[in-house]
């Protein structure tokens, strides 16, 4: 009966442990040929402002973390040649849950954002 | 209940079963003893017995158990034998219901009791649906759970909602999606009691009526015993399952009771297949500790912690996220103070309840997402005397509860450069304070019972500046005369004749005054109710004051059954509702809707009604249970405004206008058969719900159609320690919805109930 009573208050402790499911979230820019700035959400929930000189408009800016559901995912980028462009994804898990892009749009703000969704 | 047979001249066998008062489950191990001969014999697991006596009538009987009191009755053959053999719990719980014992038990006004029974063989996991099948008790739904309930027609704080006789929780949301039921986890109760109408003063301000959810509670034993026990259930279609687990037990001088449990449910189909989001998760441990330092003296001392997670609400613009509750109680309950004192009670305690909700998983979190918190404290006690005095019973006490809650509502604009964001104050450290003062007195004369209460209230009220603001920082609305005081006097007086020992006639008046609650005062633009508007606090509101008669009749006689009616009446003076403000004064913040009402006072509204309820004896193997209850409602005079392409272009009255959110008439058969001495019960359930056709104009409140539903359940009790519920609900999956079901926002679809489900519960007590 001990060993039954024990069991049961330890199932009981652990009844009170809870972790929320994470899931992976990456941040993509490319397609710019010039320097462009990029706004974005970290693992931290702080947002971090960056500012990325690609070789080509083949490169990759890339920022990954885990996020419990429900979060926030934010980035936005700009850039000032209008000569330039800018792709930015947004994947959840490694599918893209949204995507933006621009060419030769040196005005508008591009943001790509959402919340991380529930299973 | 006794069954007699004569099986020779010399020679008669008593058959009989000894249940529990409290929780109406058969007691093993009761000794029934002839007071005379000393022929005895021993209840088995079911509760039965048989005893053979050779003694003429009529035959005195004891019943001994030795966690029960003692009881002795006489057997008398010739009159076929009409006791039935309820033994009261020897151990003294602090539980309201219980110590107050016989007087308590001929209340002169309707109450319902939902046993441990009904509790243990649902596959309902929310308390607020579980009493949608009490007659005249309604429920709003809103989502997947912390249904709302509605008693004759009476809700949200017209209720007095309370835990084991005093303890409250104040919710978070003020939308209601968790009310004070949706903190509480159904198999931490042992059973649930409500109190029509506005007579029991003495469990704080009573408006229409009590809820009281009496939880399991430590007992103590002769020598240290341990006990576990075990819940599992699952369920198709809100797939899922729900299981807890505890451990209790003790000695003379210490016990405890340590549960925990845990649910979780997916969405369901409606019966037409539609799929309703409303998956949950929900998990709590509660401890209590017991001790009683000398007879008659016991002190407990409990802690109840819960966690919501994820709980879909598709009738509200948000859902809840996390709701992280506490409970602490303490309490005390002396009874060994002489002749004099029956009985003195003190209990305090505190809940903290800490909500939040967002619109994450709605289309419109695309652009902006909303994530509101809110913390919500409420605190108080109780302290109680109980007298032997004036030839009867005396009860003399006061109770103290404080509400305080403060929330905010964080809004991010995830579309635009730089993620701004900005906050605004739901509740703005609002806080209320109720100081009340009661006394109750009961006498029982020969034929006739008397109870009289009266009750007085000292409330108090203030906040913050109630203030929205435009995101630019611009005042929307703005008011700092936030401050209020009322002195509430409530009394109610009853009568039970007994007019011989089958019938009785009941006789309760009474009136009973609230004060307004923190919504109706403090709320800031926020639409919370049934109709599209954003709705404004009024900290100026008076107490809303309802003014009831009830007239009953009861009816018992083992061989035929029990009977119960009532009917009743309600004067609502001072009734509080929405009146809709100029735009120039003040303009709604939320969209979609079509303005701003501000909760203000009308003359009055008055509500009427029935029950019914009929019970087989339960000396027959077959039985049937069926109740019927009707409550109607009315605004003698509504304004209905006259909207045009989202604005309100006119106003027009409109008399004897139905009030919004009443159920319709309802009625609930129960048939089944006893086999195999109780261990096989097959048992079906009907529900027919009339249509509601009686609705608000003023609201546009919608009417909705009748429907019918055939629940089936099967109890099987293998023996003393495990029993096993299993049941189909909506065998037909008939589509239907409640009428007080609110729309799935964004659609004018109703929310539809749960089509076709099976389920069972396994239940193991060691």
């Amino acid at each position: 009966m001990k060993k039954l009573i024990s069991f049961t208050l330890i199932l009981i402790v652990l009844a009170a442990c809870h972790k929320p499911y994470q899931k992976k979230v990456t941040y993509i820019a490319t397609g710019a040929v010039s320097a462009y700035n990029l706004q974005y959400l970290d693992d931290q929930n702080e947002l971090v402002n960056t500012e990325v000189i690609p070789q080509s408009a083949q490169d990759i800016w890339k920022y990954e973390f885990m996020s419990d559901q429900g979060e926030i995912v934010y980035i936005n980028g700009d850039y000032k040649d209008i000569n330039s462009a800018l792709k930015i994804q947004l994947l959840i898990d490694g599918k893209v849950y949204k995507q933006a892009e621009t060419t030769g749009d040196t005005i508008k703000v591009l943001v790509v954002s959402g919340v991380v969704p529930y299973e | 209940m006794c069954l007699v047979q004569i099986s020779s001249a010399q020679e008669s066998i008593i058959y009989g079963v000894i249940i529990d008062t409290n929780t109406n489950q058969a007691i093993e191990r009761a000794q029934i003893v002839s007071a005379i001969s000393g022929e005895g014999t021993i209840s088995g697991s079911d509760g039965s017995f048989k005893l053979t006596s050779r003694l003429n009538f009529p035959v005195e009987l004891t019943i001994d158990h030795i966690s029960f009191v003692t009881k002795t009755l006489i057997v008398d053959s010739s009159r076929f034998i009409d006791l039935v053999i309820y033994l009261q719990p020897k151990v003294t719980y602090l539980d309201e219901i219980t110590i107050i014992g016989k007087y308590e038990n001929d209340k002169p006004y309707r109450s319902e009791k939902v046993t441990l029974k009904t509790i243990e063989k649902t596959n309902i996991a929310g308390i607020g649906n579980l009493l949608r099948h009490e007659p005249n008790v309604g429920g709003i739904r809103k989502g997947a759970a912390g249904i709302d309930p509605v008693v004759r027609g009476f809700k949200y704080s017209q209720l007095n909602i309370q835990i084991n006789g005093g303890t409250k929780i104040e919710g978070g949301c003020p939308n209601r999606m968790d009310p004070a039921m949706a903190h509480m986890d159904m198999n931490d109760l042992q059973s649930i009691t409500i109190l029509k109408g506005p007579y029991a003063l003495k469990y704080g301000p009573n408006f229409g009526g009590v809820i009281n959810m009496t939880t399991h509670k430590p007992r103590f034993y002769n020598k240290f015993e341990n006990h576990v026990d075990f819940l599992m259930g699952g369920q198709t279609n809100h797939t899922g399952f729900k299981s807890g687990l505890g451990v209790h037990g003790g000695n003379n001088v210490v016990a405890y009771y340590l549960k925990g449990n845990y649910k979780q449910y997916g969405d369901y189909k409606a019966g037409n297949d539609l799929v309703i989001p409303s998956s949950l998760e929900q998990y709590n441990v509660a401890g209590s500790i017991g001790i009683k330092p000398a007879e008659g003296h016991i002190l407990e001392i409990g802690l109840d912690r819960s966690w919501g997670r994820n709980v879909d609400f598709p009738a509200l613009p948000m859902d809840e996220r996390k709701d992280d509750t506490k409970i602490f109680n303490l309490s005390y309950l002396g009874t060994d103070f002489g002749k004099r004192v029956n009985y003195i009670r003190f209990k305090v305690y505190k809940s903290y309840v800490q909500h939040e909700m967002d619109n994450k998983n709605r289309p419109f979190s695309d652009t902006v997402v909303a994530i509101s918190n809110i913390k919500a404290i409420n605190s108080g006690g109780r302290l109680g005397v109980n007298l032997n005095t004036f030839k009867g019973r005396l009860e003399l006490g006061t109770d103290y509860e404080q509400i305080s809650k403060d929330g905010v509502r964080t809004k991010y604009l995830i579309m635009q450069p730089n993620l701004p964001r900005f906050y605004e104050d739901l509740w703005n450290n609002a806080l209320t304070k109720n100081l009340g003062v009661y006394a109750e007195w009961q006498r029982k004369f020969a034929a006739l019972d008397f109870i009289v209460s009266l009750r007085y209230d000292y409330n108090t009220a203030n906040s913050d500046t109630l203030i929205r603001n435009k995101p630019n920082g611009a005042p929307v609305y703005e008011n700092d005369n936030t401050a209020s005081t009322f002195n509430n006097i409530s009394f109610s007086i009853g009568l039970t004749w007994h007019l011989n020992k089958y019938n009785e006639l009941t006789f309760s008046l009474g009136r009973g005054v609230r004060s307004p609650d923190m919504t109706e005062r403090f709320i800031i633009l926020l639409p919370i109710s049934y109709d599209p508007y954003d709705y404004l606090g009024n900290p100026q509101l008076k107490p809303e004051a309802n003014n009831e008669l009830d007239l009953g009749y009861r009816f018992n006689k083992s061989n035929i059954g029990a009977v119960d009616v009532s009917v009743f009446f309600s004067y609502v003076t001072n009734y509080i509702t929405g009146e809709l403000m100029p735009p120039s004064v003040v303009k709604p913040q939320t969209k979609g809707v079509l303005g701003v009402k501000k909760f203000v006072n009308i003359d009055r509204a008055w509500l009427a009604g029935f029950e019914f309820t009929y019970n087989t004896p339960i000396q027959y193997e077959w039985f049937i249970n069926l109740n019927a209850a009707y409550t109607m409602g009315v605004n003698p005079e509504s304004t209905q405004y006259v909207f045009e392409n989202g604005e309100v272009i006119d106003e027009r009255i409109i008399n004897n206008d139905p009030l919004p959110e009443i159920p319709p008439f309802e009625s609930n058969i129960s048939i089944g058969y006893r086999f195999l001495n109780q261990k096989l019960i097959p048992e079906f359930n009907i529900r027919l719900v009339a249509a509601q056709n009686k609705v608000s104009e003023a609201y546009y409140e919608p009417a909705s159609p009748g429907f019918t539903t055939l629940d089936f359940i099967l109890t099987y009790k293998y023996n003393a320690h495990l029993k096993v519920y299993a049941g189909i609900t909506n065998i037909f999956n008939t589509n239907y919805y409640e009428h007080l079901n609110r729309r799935i926002i964004g659609s004018e679809s109703p929310l539809y109930e749960p089509g076709r489900m099976f389920y069972m519960n396994l239940i193991f007590n060691l």
